[in-house]
């Protein structure tokens, strides 16, 4: 990897914003030690405090006073302290006398080494626990049969357009359209499920990429027993209480 | 409040003192760092309660994690400054999502009603003069890269498909907007020594 292409994923990676492989790409150079990548990390990090520095603000002097008593009512063998380590040092340095300090430097750097490998593992397998979670909760949607797919046709603004709502009443649904336009700046598509004679209750805001293809993921509507129909409309970016704009899909049910 | 420069011998001496459990230190780096971390928090949040909330959060998780602060991979105040953004980041999107899956919550009256999101840029600039200086002395477009990605917490890809341009654009720029911004910022703070 050249120079350019490590600023690039500490550049992306320090703003937060780095994802998927190249996420994991950089983590393990980081965790490797790399000296290129960890010193293109600081100088990204090092700009975004300047970046931070230059407004500072004052916070409300509740905040220092709720930490500083929160702090006094702590006792200090709460504090979250270096797993294994720390709270081993009393025995460590004690052991020390005897058994000479270099060998428990040695220890000390190496544990540390694992434990920082350790914490990486530890956040990646968070992430694919998050991950799975939300797989299973589509696939728990999916297979079950009560689960009914909706087909949403485009209407005149959007011909071409399609999407598919697959919905559990009790479990919420997942939808996914294709082949509409990209929202004007400010707006963004609203999904509607409409239930009998009710008004329309809203299911969600999503916008689409630049293949015209947009997803959303749908909790339960409260209140929300038997859905007729669902319905796609063009509404200001936020969303609103009831649909305002052009529709662009709809299906029954 | 006085500019501390990144990795000064007084705040990684702070944190030291913080990790050994010395509630002193952390006044003190409290009282030298928390504007500058609740003025990124205030940035991303408009919401000044909820932006107090996440400032809180941020500092309890100094206290605690003090003791794995590893000199090695940063500064102290880069690694406050990315646990406040982080923090700030998460915050607003629990926020969006609220807002998008929009299942009335109990306190919607509420929620409908608070300025929570990511405020324009445009319209914040005017009242953050000094962080306006600094990107305004970059190209507009490596601006707004750094603008979404720091500020409203936007993936590379998802910049992409918000501006409507190829990702490799926006990798590209977005290290050439930090490099910039990293002259702009030097200069200044050469300045203020």
């Amino acid at each position: 990897m050249n120079r350019d292409e490590i600023d690039e994923l500490a550049a992306a990676y320090a703003l937060g914003g780095l994802e998927g492989e190249e996420r994991v790409r950089f983590e393990a150079l980081l965790e490797a030690g790399d000296p290129d990548a960890v010193r293109a990390l600081r100088d990204c990090e090092d700009t975004l405090v300047g970046l931070a520095a230059a407004a500072p603000e004052s916070p409300p002097p509740a905040v220092k006073a709720a930490l500083m008593e929160r702090i006094a009512a702590t006792p200090a063998s709460v504090r979250t302290l270096p797993r294994r380590s720390r709270a081993l040092w009393p025995v460590v340095l004690s052991g020390a006398m005897a058994a000479g300090l270099a060998a428990v430097v040695v220890g000390w750097s190496v544990s540390s080494t694992y434990e920082k490998r350790l914490d990486a593992l530890v956040q990646s397998a968070e992430r694919l626990r998050a991950e799975l979670r939300s797989q299973q909760a589509v696939i728990a949607i999916l297979r079950d049969p009560a689960t009914q797919v909706v087909v949403l046709a485009g209407l005149p603004p959007a011909p071409g357009a399609r999407a598919r709502m697959m919905w559990h009443a009790q479990a919420g649904g997942v939808f996914v359209a294709t082949g509409l336009p990209a929202p004007p700046d400010g707006k963004a598509y609203q999904l509607w499920a409409i239930a009998g004679s009710n008004a329309p209750v809203s299911a969600g805001v999503f916008t689409v990429d630049a293949a015209g293809t947009g997803s959303l993921a749908v909790r339960p509507l409260p209140g929300v027993a038997a859905v007729n129909a669902f319905a796609v409309t063009l509404e200001p970016a936020g969303g609103l209480p009831a649909p305002s704009g052009e529709m662009y899909l709809l299906g029954k049910s | 409040m006085p500019p501390v420069a990144p990795g000064s011998e007084s705040s990684t001496a702070l944190i030291a003192a913080i990790a050994a459990g010395d509630r002193d230190a952390f006044s003190r780096f409290y009282d030298l760092t928390a504007p500058m971390a609740f003025g990124l928090i205030r940035r991303v949040l408009r919401d000044p309660e909820a932006a107090a909330e996440v400032l809180q959060e941020v500092f309890w998780q100094v206290w605690q994690d003090a003791p794995r602060y590893d000199p090695k991979r940063g500064s102290p105040e880069a690694w406050l400054v990315m646990r406040a953004k982080t923090r700030a980041i998460d915050r607003l999107r629990s926020i969006r999502r609220r807002d998008r899956t929009f299942v009335a919550p109990v306190d919607e009256s509420v929620t409908q009603g608070s300025p929570d999101r990511a405020p324009d840029p445009a319209v914040v600039a005017e009242d953050r003069g000094l962080i306006q200086t600094a990107l305004a002395q970059l190209p507009e477009a490596q601006r707004r890269v750094i603008e979404l990605a720091f500020f409203e917490g936007l993936t590379q890809s998802e910049i992409a498909t918000r501006l409507g341009e190829p990702l490799g654009t926006v990798k590209t720029r977005t290290r050439l907007g930090l490099d910039r911004l990293r002259g702009v910022l030097g200069r200044e703070r050469l300045s203020a020594t």
